[in-house]
């Protein structure tokens, strides 16, 4: 019997787990059945989805917003005011309770979520507390720090939902449905677009994705989540007073999502399951209860940072999934029109005090190889970053096919055609290596809330991003690792994922910051063959090396920088044996060898 | 089959709470132990197990303390919690106003009577046959104060200090009633919160108005704050202060000296002495308890003691107690308690002073069946 | 009006001491200490129980708290900052929210929560400036605290361990290769900022009391300051402290010192300690978004 259970663990992964979970909890209130068990339980029931919602903007957008309590309480005192005061019911309170918060976090949204870490959390923070004064201050309309009493129960149709085991089932059907629609958001390209932001979002706007928008869904739909648990909140309690906008709630959010685990909803559950019912069993501690819930959190955060579910994820880890059939891409757009595919026109880039490009002009064919060459410190990178718009020019343009593309977000010069690789590897850990490439077709499929919550049971997107994927990391020689995790491939494997990411965007232009570097002479040689192939398909490439052999073979032009300034440029015999490049990498001395 | 272990626990842990206790009568006390209100809590608690252990003969009550903290759904959860073990026959309840008005519907649905010494929120006006009040109410002890004021200090302009907590909200409301009764000008009002710690600006504004007394209803550290900062700035009206002064841990936080010329006002101060019960009360408390009681542990002392005292007199089930507590007169330690219909069961409040020698304050005034002001 | 300021700049000095401590730790780990309030309240209820057992002016129990604070630093940095070095910065603000909580909690356990008064620092009483009189408690608490600034402004930028600590604040892995032990190094300053919060609570407790909740209150205190001031700055932290403790003090006291304020309609609700606290959250909502380094922070490197 045990044995037969660790088989279908190995086989289903987390699958028995989830089951065992989800008909423990369905089994829970049949034992638990007092009125005090049921009222606990529902309680859990509310802050599950108030979890599920922070989940989106703390685990998924991966940032530490303090705003959950607010939503919750605003949310709460929406139900409350339009329940007790003006007799509205279930049906008029639920949904103004969702639409409410959601209007306050997009006002608020604009400023504060493109502040960093820190700054977001307190700038949240900042929020929830003038709202709590708020709601003290005004007591015509909030009753001030009495709160509102008398707040209707739930109703449907005229009938009064009885307190007990049915709001508990009215309330985890709620739970339930939020936990689908969560499950449907992020389970397809759309969550693994979350996951690439939130572990590196530079790298996220240079595959095209518009971080920004991505922030301000997960930032909304963790508002309407907690607008939605606070209706459910003062239905249940039938009294809303400032203590729902208090920091505790906050805190409280916080533990569990941590505690259960930031991005899995079974996690959200878990959590708010055992946050809420941690303190009603410890009653018997009577003043020390709290201190003994500060030491469990402590201890979650230290054992298990993952969360609970993140420890059980290591226990019963995916079976690999079956690699996918490759699909050819899509035919991509020609460029249209005539004239060079990148001008670069007096472009300037002060850092503080150092010039690390002084006026830089130049010119990329269509179809070409051009190498970008020059001694460490000359400004190859700043340049490649400048092109790609994640440094801005001081003065001077960069034109793309006719058209200034500088002052434009990295995001949308990625969607105009250009994609690049990096010096330092940054292929997402935590994700496989084919769906490393697969996020980088998020763009092209559109990606988005919308198609996410339209998609069946298995995303297409996903499946034929991976498809497309799986294509290029063949055409790359990577096909083989696919399916493994990107922290454990070699050197040599992660450089070819990385330039098949940025193919899979379809650029036009692709710029390589330093392809050949740690490449073993073979790796080199098979490289050069395959970005030959690159070309062959109809891409310009830029790249930037020190491997001068590397260079050679491959590039029809060199452009040779010095101190962000261009020293040399043409046919790389020309360039290699220019005295001033020669000056430049190897000092005065080294212009006669 | 670790999680089966792992499940075990946690179903082990659950179990104490799921099962019923065997049926004998018990009255739990549900009152803030952590918390901001911790104090009054503790005082609660303290009030009703000497109640208890003092209890008539013939009557054997168990009881259970369970902290209700601050939030409201946590003083229902231990008010639902207490209800489905064993029979209960009434109920010690949190006197936070917010967790009152959260548990009423409960105590309605089980038609179970909350005992309480809560002042504020209008609990009793939610025609809610089951809450008693053992405490004035705002309404009264206002009364009080603000006739104290105008009869005794001859006031004509005051000032007032108060809370932006339920507590203070209530009370700055029924200040302002009885000033326009007696026909006093309110010439200075500001509410502070209670993490405010510099009291000088709000003092300072106080004294520019220029009030002939300046009347206080804070909780007991912004009360200690205020008469602190006022002596040290040698604040010159008189500071008559809410029942948070009374308290003696609020007078234990300030030197003698600083107290001299302030008054409070309180249901009663069992510190104060005077009279035999009492100091009986006070002796017992110290011994069993080795802290000084304040008005709330004296109030819920007698309301306790009015629960048993019915249940001796034959009332069984929480029905007989609930109509006992409404037709019934109780002559407690600190007044004479009978209901006025809705549940309010406390009608006299007195005024204490200190006379800058101790720190434990004089009666000077009595005000027995106050009405509150028609308005 | 002098009254008013120096009860201003004797409450910013004061919340200056948690700044302080909270900034330094920021610095050399790169992470919220969001217990730094709550040591606070630790260093408070010592110096009430310490005068308990030897009923003396708070100046001769400063050395003993800032002792037994150093100690408890030590002990919070082993419990919720070196098991997490690894993780991410969000870990070791939760993980400092539950120490917090066990530290209030256990505050609450040993003292009860009623308020406690700590002793004066020197005597009480007041002080004759000319034509105006100050607290002496005041005066008192503004030299301790100028006193302590002074000297982690010595020890920090002239001595060699005030140079070992800034390296390691700028360049952890650089101050690794060069030898330098890093980890006593966050050990030391985990130890300093709590002694320096709980030089804060004794400076505090007298006037303003102890509460074992205290610690909620101040930590967010410290972390406006911080980002007012600019995030990672020492100077910023001691200006944005004064910059709190100007809308606690000076703001709700400007219709007394301007009486021409007073006679606005709505002025009571205008000056009033709820609005002052408001009008404290919009200007930090302001800074964060106009000028989110603040007043002498780095430049914020945009996230692209």
């Amino acid at each position: 019997m045990i044995a037969a259970l660790h088989q279908a663990a190995a086989r289903h992964g987390m699958a028995v787990p989830l089951i065992v979970g989800a008909v423990l909890l369905v089994l829970w209130p049949t034992a638990f059945s007092t009125a005090y068990d049921l009222r606990v339980f529902t309680l859990a029931g509310i802050y599950a989805l108030l979890v599920i919602g922070y989940q989106f903007v703390f685990g998924h957008a991966g940032a530490l917003a303090l705003t959950q309590g607010a939503f919750f309480g605003l949310g709460a005192y929406v139900t409350g005011i339009l329940g007790a005061r003006y007799g509205q019911g279930f049906v008029v309170t639920f949904p103004l309770s969702i639409v409410v918060p959601i209007l306050l976090a997009a006002v608020v949204a604009s400023p504060v979520l493109r502040l960093d870490t820190h700054y977001f959390a307190l700038a949240t923070l900042g929020v929830a507390q003038v709202l709590l004064l708020v709601a003290l201050l005004a007591e015509p309309l909030t009753g001030g720090a009495n709160g509102i009493p008398g707040v209707p129960g739930v109703e449907l149709l005229g009938t009064p939902v009885p307190r007990g085991l049915p709001l508990a089932g009215f309330v985890w059907a709620w739970v339930i449905l939020g936990a689908l629609v969560a499950r449907q958001l992020l389970r397809g390209l759309y969550g693994t677009a979350f996951h690439v932001m939130r572990d590196n979002p530079m790298l996220a706007a240079c595959l095209g994705l518009d971080t920004g928008r991505l922030r301000l869904a997960a930032f909304l739909l963790s508002a309407a989540y907690a607008g939605a648990a606070g209706s459910l909140f003062v239905h249940t309690i039938r009294v809303v007073s400032p203590e729902a906008l208090e920091f505790h709630v906050m805190v409280a959010v916080l533990a569990m999502a941590v505690v259960g685990g930031r991005t899995r909803i079974a996690g959200a559950i878990l959590g708010a399951f055992l946050l809420v019912h941690l303190p009603e069993w410890f009653r018997v501690f009577e003043k020390s209860y709290l201190i003994a819930y500060g030491a469990i959190l402590l201890a979650m955060i230290v054992f298990a940072p993952d969360g609970l579910i993140g420890r059980l994820e290591r226990w019963f880890p995916p079976a690999p999934a079956p690699l996918p059939e490759p699909e050819p891409l899509p035919k991509r757009h020609p460029i249209q029109g005539e004239g060079p595919l990148l001008a670069l026109q007096g472009v300037v880039k002060s850092f503080g005090g150092v010039r690390a490009v002084a006026g830089v002009s130049l010119v990329v064919r269509r179809h070409e190889i051009l190498g970008l060459i020059g001694p460490n410190g000359s400004g190859k990178t700043t340049l490649i970053n400048l092109i790609t718009g994640l440094v801005r020019v001081d003065s001077g343009t960069i034109r793309f096919v006719g058209t200034p593309i500088n002052g434009l977000r990295p995001d949308a010069i990625a969607r105009r055609g250009l994609a690049r690789s990096f010096q330092a590897a940054t292929l997402v850990e935590g994700l496989t290596a084919l769906d490393n490439v697969a996020v980088a077709r998020a763009t092209a499929e559109g990606v988005g809330m919308r198609r996410a919550l339209r998609a069946s049971w298995s995303d297409p997107s996903l499946a034929r991003a991976r498809r497309h994927a799986m294509t290029l990391l063949n055409a790359l020689g990577a096909g083989d690792a696919a399916s493994c995790e990107a922290g454990t491939l070699p050197h040599g494997v992660r450089r070819r994922v990385e330039i098949a990411r940025a193919l899979a965007l379809q650029p036009a232009l692709l710029l390589l910051d330093e392809p050949a570097a740690g490449l073993s002479e073979t790796e080199q040689a098979d490289l050069a063959d395959r970005l030959a192939a690159v070309r062959e398909a109809g891409t310009t490439l830029i790249v930037v090396e020190h491997n001068m052999p590397f260079l050679a073979r491959l590039a029809d032009r060199l452009v040779c920088l010095n101190e962000g300034k261009v020293i040399a440029s043409g046919r790389p015999e020309d360039v290699r044996a220019d005295p001033k490049v020669i000056e430049a990498y190897l000092g005065r001395a080294g212009v006669s060898s | 089959m670790r999680r089966l272990v792992g499940l075990a626990l946690c179903l082990g842990l659950a179990l104490p709470a799921a099962t019923p206790v065997n049926a004998e009568t018990s009255i739990p006390i549900l009152v803030p132990i952590t918390g901001f209100l911790s104090l009054e809590g503790t005082s609660q608690r303290n009030g009703a197990v000497l109640a208890l252990r003092n209890a008539p003969a013939g009557v054997t009550v168990k009881y259970e303390i369970s902290d209700t903290g601050v939030a409201p759904e946590v003083a229902v959860n231990a008010l639902e919690r207490a209800l489905g073990r064993g029979r209960v026959s009434a109920v010690v309840a949190s006197m936070l106003g917010t967790q009152m008005l959260a548990m009423l519907p409960v105590a309605l649905e089980q038609k179970v009577p909350l005992v309480t010494v809560s002042g504020t929120a209008a609990i009793t006006e939610r025609g809610n046959p089951y809450v008693f009040r053992f405490f004035p109410g705002d309404a009264v002890v206002k009364a009080a104060h603000v006739r104290y004021a105008a009869e005794e200090l001859r006031a004509r302009k005051l000032a007032v200090i108060y809370q932006t907590t339920a507590y203070g909200q209530s009370g700055r409301q029924h200040i302002a009633d009885n000033a326009r009764r007696h026909g006093l000008e309110i010439v200075f009002e500001e509410g502070i919160e209670t993490q405010v710690r510099d009291m000088s600006p709000v003092l300072g504004k106080a004294r520019a108005a220029n009030p002939d007394v300046l009347l206080l209803h804070l909780h007991a550290p912004s009360t200690a704050l205020v008469i602190r900062q006022a002596a040290a700035t040698s604040f010159s009206a008189p500071i008559v202060a809410g029942s948070a002064m009374h308290q003696p841990p609020t007078a234990a936080l300030l030197e003698p000296a600083e107290l001299k010329g302030v008054c409070a006002e309180t249901n009663a101060s069992p510190v104060s002495g005077g009279d035999p019960a009492v100091d009986r009360f006070l002796e017992q408390y110290r011994r069993e308890f080795g802290s000084e009681p304040d008005g709330f542990a004296l109030g819920q002392y007698d309301g306790t003691m009015m629960v048993l005292e019915a249940m001796a007199r034959g009332a069984q089930s929480p029905a007989e107690i609930t109509r006992a507590l409404h037709s019934g007169i109780h002559r407690g330690l600190a007044m004479t308690y009978k209901s006025d219909g809705r549940g309010n069961m406390a009608h006299s409040a007195q005024i204490v002073c200190y006379d800058g020698q101790t720190r434990i304050p004089r009666v000077v005034k009595r005000y027995d069946d106050i009405a509150p002001p028609s308005n | 009006m002098l009254q008013v300021i120096v009860n201003g700049v004797a409450l910013g000095a004061a919340y200056a001491l948690l700044a302080l401590g909270f900034v330094l730790i920021l610095n050399a780990t790169g992470a919220v200490n969001f217990a730094q309030g709550d040591l606070v309240m630790a260093g408070g209820l010592l110096v009430v129980a310490a005068s308990m057992v030897w009923p003396v002016p708070a100046i001769v129990l400063l050395p003993l708290v800032l002792g037994l604070m150093a100690l408890l630093g030590l002990a919070l940095s082993l419990l919720a900052y070196f098991p997490l070095k690894s993780q991410p910065p969000v870990a070791v603000f939760i993980s400092t929210i539950a120490v917090g909580i066990m530290l209030q909690n256990t505050a609450n356990a040993l003292f009860g929560a009623e308020p406690r008064a700590g002793p004066p620092l020197l005597t009480a009483g007041l002080v004759e400036l000319g034509p105006v009189t100050v607290s002496r408690q005041a005066l008192a608490i503004i030299a301790v605290a100028a006193l302590l600034i002074v000297v982690q402004h010595v020890l920090f930028r002239h001595t060699r361990l005030g140079r070992v600590l800034r390296a390691t604040a700028q360049d952890r892995e650089m101050a690794e290769a060069l030898g330098i032990r890093v980890n006593t190094v966050i050990a030391g300053t985990f130890a300093f900022a709590a002694a320096y919060a709980g030089a804060a609570g004794l400076l505090l407790s007298n006037t303003f009391f102890v509460t074992p909740s205290d610690g909620s209150n101040y930590i967010l205190k410290a972390y406006i300051a911080v980002v007012i001031g600019g995030w990672g700055s020492v100077v910023g932290a001691l200006c944005g402290a004064m910059v709190i403790a100007l809308f606690e003090v000076v703001f709700p006291s400007l219709p007394l010192v301007l009486p021409g304020l007073a006679s606005l309609p709505g002025a009571s609700w205008l000056f009033s300690q709820t609005m002052a606290t408001i009008l404290l959250y919009v200007v930090l909502l302001a800074v964060l978004v106009v000028r989110p380094q603040g007043l002498f922070g780095e430049t914020v490197q945009r996230r692209a």
